[in-house]
């Protein structure tokens, strides 16, 4: 790998494009290798089987990288900045050293529902880590959609393809951002549970959230997820969003969804993706709920913001069809 | 909607024999000063004690602002005091370990 990744001073961020293991695995190796060799701290967060793959192929080397399953920690888009790369970025880029990371957020089998949510993290990276000693690679599988490849090229400011590294023309990360924010399709089915709510009404809110994502089939063991995330969705409508607001529920592939509607409007991108220190007052919201949830999808504009998050269901692990 | 629930408040006593508070109910937006106000008055209720006590078994729930509040009163000791939080509800414990697992000022006990 050459200049992207050999950048010093700001963030690099480049897409790989890898056909087969043998090209993943040379290229990702390298990456890492070459980071270690700086003295650099190295983390990788790459789906289950390319993590096997890689940690094999690392060897001893494998024991000095902080190791992610993406599939796991990253299945909500959502989270992956706060809780996977700047959790480590900030944790060891102290005094300027420069950090390096494999992330791997889009894989064959994401789903139709997924990806726009993928697409957006992609893009939201390049605002997150601006100016920040931080390279975050990222590999795309070709076998992956054209329009997913072409969507790379949007989201990286540089592409390597063929073991060649190239500005991407097309890169174009605000105008990603703003595609993103689109109005969510109407629930699958006729009669989607629904609660009217206003500050005297919080505590029902939660009680009907929780009675009816039960019934929908929503394992016992996350009801305090759901009742948490519930709980904060509707309180920042109270709070921030014109004082009232409506929560639905309904079930959809594998998974209990609910959405909170209100009059608000979320007009910073990030919200939801930073890292509160500590000792900070608040800011912790709407990241607690993109933790929570294996999904979150928003659309927002001045006067109207949905916030609908997924929670799956039974024994499929709660994969969205594609 | 379903049928009016008993509205959902928050109680304050002080603890019987040691430093400390007992409440009951639930906290979130509308408990929220009840609940600033247990804080603020908690590390001034032992003394000099190493430890206060916040027995929470008769809370139900707990929002992230409440665990909020909580995490910054506990940073807020003097070195080496700590508040001990008897049964909290899950949804505490969830928030705790989400954002401040390693805080030396808490320590939770079933």
């Amino acid at each position: 790998m050459t200049e992207a990744t050999a950048a010093t001073g700001g963030f690099s961020h480049p897409a790989l494009f890898y056909r087969g293991a043998d090209e993943y695995l040379g290229a990702t190796t390298s990456f890492v290798r070459a980071g270690l060799a700086a003295g650099e701290p190295v983390a990788v967060a790459v789906p289950g089987e390319n993590l096997r793959l890689l940690r094999a192929a690392l060897g001893e080397d494998a024991d000095r990288v902080h190791l992610v399953d993406m599939a796991d920690a990253g299945r909500n888009p959502g989270r992956i900045i706060p809780r996977i790369l700047r959790a480590f970025a900030d944790a060891h880029t102290a005094g300027g050293r420069r950090a390096r990371i494999i992330g791997e957020p889009v894989w064959v089998g994401r789903s139709g529902t997924e990806y726009p949510a993928c697409l957006q993290h992609e893009a939201l990276i390049n605002h997150a880590f601006a100016g920040r000693p931080v390279t975050i690679l990222c590999p795309y599988d070709v076998r992956l959609a054209p329009a997913v490849l072409e969507d790379a090229h949007a989201t990286h400011p540089v592409v390597v393809r063929d073991g060649t590294e190239k500005p991407s023309p097309s890169y174009a990360p605000e105008q990603v951002v703003a595609s993103c924010n689109l109005p969510l399709a109407d629930p699958p089915g006729p009669d989607p549970a629904t609660f009217a709510f206003d500050g005297d009404l919080l505590p029902d809110a939660r009680h009907f959230a929780l009675e009816r994502a039960l019934a929908l089939g929503l394992p016992a063991g996350r009801g305090d997820d759901l009742a948490l995330a519930v709980a904060e969705l509707t309180t920042n409508s109270v709070v921030h969003g014109g004082g009232s607001g409506t929560l639905r529920l309904w079930r959809e592939d594998g998974h209990v969804v609910w959405e909170v509607r209100d009059r608000g409007h979320i007009g910073d991108p990030l919200a939801g993706r930073r890292p509160p220190p500590p000792d900070r007052p608040g800011g912790r919201g709407l990241l607690l709920v993109h933790c929570l949830s294996d999904l979150v999808r928003t659309h927002t504009r001045p006067g109207s913001t949905v916030t609908r998050c997924y929670l799956a269901v039974g024994e499929d692990g709660g994969k969205l069809l594609p | 909607m379903t049928s009016a629930r008993p509205a959902a408040g928050l109680g304050v006593s002080a603890l019987a024999g040691r430093p400390g508070l007992r409440l009951w109910g639930e906290i979130g937006l509308r408990t929220s000063r009840t609940w600033a106000g247990a804080l603020e008055s908690l590390p001034g209720l032992g003394g000099s004690a190493r430890c206060v006590y916040l027995e929470l078994s008769g809370v139900t729930f707990v929002d992230v602002a409440g665990a909020t509040a909580l995490a910054l009163t506990a940073q807020g000791l003097d070195g080496g005091r700590r508040i001990i939080v008897h049964r909290p509800p899950p949804s505490l414990c969830r928030t705790l370990e989400m954002f401040w697992s390693d805080l030396a000022g808490i320590e939770v006990t079933a």
